[in-house]
Parts: C-alpha cells; structure tokens; sequence
C-alpha cells in the first residue's frame, strides 16, 4: 500500500497583488509533511512572493493585498482570528543572505525561546545544544559560543541561521534560495542539512539553481510570471515534464 | 553509424548470398570505423553530460544514444563475423540457394531501419509492432536450425557449411534483439516511459 502523504499546508487559489501589480494568479499547491518542496522559475516569476505568503511575511509590505487561502491544520492561515505570531512560530525561514543577530553564538538562538517566555539557564542551554547539532554545528562552535556570530564563516552564519529558525520548534522551515551566497562546499553541506532536517520537518525551499532543486526536493513546483504551471514528483518534472513551458526553463530553452 | 551499421549487415548477407568475396572484404574493411564512431559519439555525449547537465528530453536523448551506439556496434560486429564466414565459403558453393537467411536478413534490417527512422523522428508508429517482428526472426532461426539438422545428418560433407549457417542465422536473431533493445530506449526518449518488447508482448515496466 502506498504510505499516506499528509499535506501540512495546503495553498489554494492564492492571489496577490503588489499595489495594481498582481504577482501571484491563482496559485494551488500542496506542501506536503516530511517532504522537500522545491519552486522553481525564472526570475520574477512570484516564487518568493508564493514562499512570503506562507508565513506572511508580505504583511509587511505597504499596499500588498491577498485573496484566497492557505491551509495549515485545517485553519485558513489568512483567515479573521488567524494568530500570525503562532503562524511564525510553526512556520520559520532562512534568508538568502545569511543574517545572524550582531550578537553571540548562543544569543543568536536563545533570543526567540526567550521571548516567547523560556527564562531557566538549563533549558536554553539545551535549546542551544540541540538546534545547533540539528544545524550540524554543534562541533564547530560548541567551545565559543559566547564569541560573537560575526565572526563566522558564511556558511556556518547560514547553519547558524537555520539553528535560531529551529530554536522555536517549527513544523515548516521556509528556505528563500539559502545557498545563492554560498560557496559550493558550504552549499553541498547545507544541502546534505536539509535532507537531514526533512526527517522531522517540512521543507519549502526557493531556488534558481535547477541542479539543487533536482538533489534536494521530493516535489518541485514550476512558476512562471505569478502562474502555477506545473507542481509534481521532482523525478518526473526533471525527467519528463508535463507541461511545454517547463520542458522549455529546465531545458534552458528560453532565457 | 546506425546507417553505416545497416549497410554493414545488409551487404554481409548479400556478399554471403552471392559468394561476394570483395563485398564481404568492404564490411570487414569498415568494422574500424564503425568502432571509431561509437568512441567519438560516447566521448561528445558525456562531454555534454559533464558540461551542461541536460535535463527532460535532453537527458532522455543522451541516455539513448549512449545505449544505441553499443547496440549498432554489435550489429556491426556480427555482420563483420558474417562475412568472415563468407570469406570461409570461397572454394565452395552453399548446399542450396539461401533464402531464409536473406528473407531474415530483410527483416532485421527492416527493423534497424524502422527505429533509426523512430529515433530521427520521433515518430513511434514504426517500431509498434517489433515483437512481431522479433517472433518471425526467432521463428526463422528455428526452422533455419532444424533445416540444417537435416541435412547434417543426411551428408556428413554439408556439416562445416551448415555450421556455418546456424551460426549465420544466430547473429541475425541478435541483431534482431538488438534492435528491439534500440526500440525500448527510443520509446523511453520519446515518452519518457520504460517498456519492455519480449516475446509477443509489449509490456510496461513498473
């Protein structure tokens, strides 16, 4: 029998309009639990914009106006009595440029649990530990923690980044092309990280990076100019795409 | 090179046929360069793995062609052998006139010629019936078989030349496999899908 697929969040007929700008046109897709989604396109093709949508990040931007839904445990994550702290909290990201607080090691991950109301020494000591070993830092910075995260190389500021996103025990880690600033031994290990991660966690990841979204995803998604045109087993989109228009991107026919 | 590889086994057959001792030198003359084509085309295809990471039907057509130039080099490997057993017949003439083996000759070559054109077009409607066609061959190397049987035993003198044809119409029953193998891959760069033509049936492979 075939295992049972969950889907953890579920976008439905998602529309968002910049100002008069529409970027996204109804968009539908599913995230599903414990898998690796990947979204691809050229640029502009409203990939990060659809990725912002799923912890709202675009709240944020003045006149940015959203229509449809996206479904998360069976809420509406736009809808009236959404909780958007909550939402952050179960739905963390990691950035393209990695962006540590200009603050310590151990700081860096502490602050959230903090705010959110961790106050005793020993058990952020132990929120510390176990998001940096799931960041596969852990042997790296465990005997400097208390040394600045500046001082870190562009690729552990990534790790450590997506440590402080696990600080706070998401269930969604949202990726925004996080290796586009990166070498390729610190890509190759934050992609090893995030076939590791997906074990406990689900995982959106934008990329521009046809290669990665082959190695890493389960399932890839094809944008283009605010459309869904395709979503499917990344093997299949790779190998025998359904749709014309994305044989033609990741044959890098066009562009 | 799938032309060459035709050609190659067509005119084996015809040289052994009519006892063609020049024609069967200009197939045994030509298995260098066969040789060298399928170096040269593996060495562009992986040149072009290496640096441009082909993806869908890219990926696909690279991944066949890799496959077919093995396969067309055996093909011109066994007409090479053909005509080597040609070379053998000089000082004798064949036990009876050959028609199987050219009539099994003519339907392997068909099937070659079929998936080449398969492959140049993307048209699969050429190589849908190939299982058939593989049964014919199969059936033909049978009764090729039992035919010789017979006469071995009635004549002690045919048994080197009959020898030869059993061997004759085995490479031509490979040739036929080999083509049918050609067939599955183009199928799989054209649709992306893996099947499998085995005895009467064309079946899906999961």
């Amino acid at each position: 029998m075939a295992k049972e697929k969950n889907i953890k969040m579920d976008v439905q007929h998602l529309n968002l309009w910049y100002d008069t700008k529409q970027a996204l046109k109804d968009v539908s897709m599913p995230i599903l639990e414990n898998k690796v989604t990947a979204i691809i396109g050229p640029s502009g093709c409203g990939k990060s914009t659809l990725i912002r949508c799923l912890n709202r990040m675009n709240d944020i931007i003045d006149k940015c106006r959203v229509k449809g839904s996206v479904m998360m445990d069976g809420r509406d994550i736009y809808g009236k009595n959404a909780d958007v702290v909550e939402l952050r909290k179960k739905v963390g990201m990691v950035f393209q440029k990695p962006n540590p607080f200009p603050k310590t090691i151990y700081e860096n991950i502490a602050y959230a649990p903090r705010i959110h109301g961790i106050r005793n020494k020993k058990t952020l000591d132990a929120i510390v530990e176990k998001c940096l070993r799931d960041a596969v830092l852990w042997d790296e910075v465990h005997d400097r923690l208390d040394t600045s995260a500046m001082g870190l190389s562009g690729g552990q500021q990534q790790r450590l980044c997506i440590a402080r996103a696990l600080s706070i025990e998401p269930e969604v880690i949202l990726m925004d092309e996080p290796c586009s600033a990166l070498d390729p031994i610190a890509t190759a290990k934050i992609e090893d990280l995030i076939r590791v991660l997906v074990k406990k966690y689900t995982v959106a990841i934008v990329t521009h990076n046809m290669q990665q979204a082959a190695r890493v995803s389960d399932y890839t998604a094809y944008m283009y100019l605010g459309k869904m045109i395709e979503y499917g087993k990344t093997k299949q989109i790779f190998e025998r795409p359904q749709e014309e228009l994305t044989e033609n991107y990741i044959t890098g026919r066009f562009g | 090179m799938g032309r060459l590889a035709e050609e190659m086994l067509q005119k084996s057959v015809e040289a052994l046929r009519e006892q063609d001792m020049d024609l069967a030198e200009w197939v045994i003359s030509h298995k260098t360069k066969i040789a060298k084509m399928d170096y040269n085309i593996e060495k562009k295809a992986l040149h072009l793995l290496t640096l441009y990471q082909p993806m869908a039907s890219d990926m696909r057509e690279i991944a066949c062609i890799l496959k077919m130039i093995t396969y067309l080099a055996r093909i011109g490997r066994y007409a090479k052998d053909i005509a080597n057993i040609t070379l053998e017949f000089k000082d004798q003439p064949h036990v009876k006139k050959l028609v199987s083996v050219p009539y099994m000759s003519q339907i392997v070559c068909g099937m070659i010629d079929d998936a080449l054109k398969a492959f140049e077009t993307g048209d699969l409607s050429t190589i849908k019936d190939f299982s058939e066609r593989d049964d014919d061959v199969d059936e033909l190397r049978y009764s090729i078989f039992r035919e010789c049987l017979t006469y071995m035993m009635e004549d002690q003198k045919v048994i080197t030349r009959c020898t030869h044809y059993i061997l004759v119409a085995r490479y031509l029953e490979r040739c036929a496999d080999h083509a049918c193998k050609m067939a599955e891959k183009i199928h799989y760069m054209v649709l992306g899908e893996h099947i499998e033509i085995d005895s009467s049936t064309t079946k899906r492979k999961r």
